[in-house]
């Protein structure tokens, strides 16, 4: 460990091939405690495989992954869920024949305090209202906004102290990708440290501290979210016409 | 009346084999995606511990002719320690044969080939330590009870009756398990998306492990039951309820716990309806059966259709 001043996560030099392909070409990245962190940039660029190699899915070939100052390059994914790193994949992948309870229920699975998990289960009905009315049903009969708030309260039934969401707005009317941005903001307001993958960089940056942009495994750009929304060629070249 | 009683326990008893072996192919079939083709030999393996742990000598051929263990252990203790056995042959199986392919990432079906030579390498192995004869499961083992019992005027064996009610329990049992335990709750996870599992915090490698050592226990239990009741035919019997099993599984539907049970339950009593001079038929009866069902449901009986799994 290296004092109270490392950051929650660090990403040094982080590269990360699948067979002969390099999908990361040293990359670095830093997450205080806290921060809402934005990874943005197109189809194929490696964002997915940064927040896969922070959870274990795969193991980086190179660089160092540090968690609270500490190297965790080769820890197996539920032992990284164990730290406090939930990881909200693409695609919200619920379990579709198990009920939304369930599935809930699943996100604890490292947990045994049973009074804290329901009243954790509370919050994110709480957060998302529509999750309580259909807590029986079976979570593939959900639309797909519902499957994706599913996705991310699971993800927060860990109690992470960092959530890694992987492009919730994919696939969402803009209704719903405002609801669930504004969902996001307010757990950051409350504390919770969050890195989040998107493509849809407008609505992303409307509500992160910060902004990182990943172009063909490397990082070509980065700010605050203001310098970022603000710069025009940035907006034109990597993140799209939004 | 008596007659189609009879026909009826034959069948489900025989059946209810049938579907211990097929549930223990489909727990594997669910968390991997792929077939155990060492399922058959794990069986295999199962009644010869049986055979062996209640006291029986190993023949004059093979390197242990002539072992016998010094002491004769009741049916009802050996059974359940020769599924323990054959569970842990089955964990050795997933690690040798299937763990290694999983770590290096390879396509999960090369996991077909190396199961089916692990399950060669154990037929050998039986050949090399026992050698090729058969042998049988003495009557006096299941101690003080008589040979067949009357029900409702059917005449039918003790063995069948046991057959019955323990694949029965074990049935139950599996389903509790699968329904109301933490593992039973992983595994249904692991099945569904592994890599989800994980994310969750699910250890999905001792997922696996769990489903390899119940279906090797499965197994080892379905075989010394199948060697009490018929005979051990040698090293080579495991092959044909390996097939047997197979059938079952696509019958029922493939990965479906229920679909195990029905398919086993089905094939049993279509054997069972093969009358006696044309018992030659029998497989051709279970498998024509089988290709009649696949014409009209290709998914299998209850099973799921194929765009579910990715």
């Amino acid at each position: 460990m290296n004092g109270p001043q490392a950051p929650l996560l660090e990403l040094r030099n982080l590269v990360v091939r699948y067979g002969s392909i390099t999908a990361l070409h040293g990359i670095n990245l830093k997450v205080q405690a806290g921060e809402l962190v934005t990874l943005l940039g197109a189809n194929g660029a490696g964002k997915s495989t940064t927040l896969r190699a922070i959870s274990g899915l795969i193991h980086p070939v190179g660089g160092e992954i540090l968690w609270h100052g500490g190297l965790i390059n080769r820890l197996r994914t539920e032992r990284t869920v164990k730290l406090g790193i939930s990881h909200c994949p693409e695609g919200r992948r619920v379990l579709s024949r198990q009920s939304v309870a369930d599935n809930l229920a699943l996100g604890a699975w490292l947990r045994r305090n049973k009074v804290a998990i329901a009243s954790d289960l509370e919050r994110c009905y709480a957060l998302f209202p529509r999750l309580a009315e259909r807590r029986s049903q079976l979570a593939g009969s959900l639309s797909g906004g519902e499957q994706q708030m599913l996705a991310i309260s699971r993800s927060l039934m860990a109690r992470p102290t960092l959530l890694m969401l992987d492009e919730p707005s994919l696939g969402l009317a803009p209704r719903l990708v405002a609801e669930v941005m504004a969902a996001l903001s307010q757990l950051h307001r409350d504390g919770l440290t969050i890195l989040l993958v998107e493509q849809n960089a407008q609505a992303a940056l409307t509500i992160a501290d910060r902004g990182l942009v990943l172009e063909a495994g490397s990082i070509s750009a980065g700010g605050s979210a203001e310098q970022l929304l603000a710069d025009n060629s940035l907006q034109a070249s990597y993140l799209g016409a939004n | 009346m008596e007659g189609l009683l009879q026909l009826l326990f034959n069948g489900l008893s025989v059946g209810a084999v049938y579907a211990l072996f097929a549930l223990g192919y489909t727990l594997v079939f669910s968390v991997l995606g792929v077939i155990n083709f060492a399922h058959g030999a794990i069986f295999t393996m199962g009644a010869y511990f049986t055979y062996l742990l209640i006291g029986g000598a190993v023949g004059a051929n093979g390197l242990l002719a002539g072992l016998q263990f010094p002491f004769a252990l009741p049916f009802w203790l050996a059974l359940p320690l020769a599924g323990i056995a054959a569970a842990a042959v089955a964990l050795v199986v997933e690690r040798i044969a299937f763990r290694p392919l999983r770590d290096r990432g390879s396509d999960p079906l090369l996991a077909l080939i190396t199961s089916l030579g692990a399950g060669v390498i154990l037929v050998n192995l039986i050949q090399l330590l026992v050698g090729a004869e058969s042998y049988s499961i003495p009557v006096g083992t299941l101690g003080s009870l008589p040979a067949a019992l009357s029900i409702a005027g059917a005449k039918v064996r003790t063995v069948q009756v046991m057959l019955l009610a323990i694949s029965g329990l074990l049935l139950a049992a599996l389903s509790i398990w699968i329904n109301g335990s933490r593992s039973g709750k992983a595994l249904q996870a692991v099945s569904e998306d592994p890599v989800t599992a994980q994310l969750l915090g699910i250890n999905s490698a001792r997922v696996i492990q769990i489903a390899f050592g119940i279906s090797g226990f499965l197994a080892g239990m379905a075989g010394g039951l199948v060697g009490l009741s018929i005979s051990i035919a040698g090293p080579y019997f495991g092959i044909g309820y390996g097939l047997k099993g197979l059938g079952v599984l696509v019958l029922g539907g493939l990965g479906s716990v229920p679909g195990a049970v029905l398919g086993g339950l089905i094939i049993g009593l279509a054997e069972a309806c093969v009358p006696a001079d044309l018992s030659g038929y029998k497989d051709a009866v279970s498998f024509g059966f089988l290709f009649l069902v696949l014409l009209v449901r290709p998914q299998g009986l209850l099973g799921r259709p194929q765009a579910n799994k990715v």
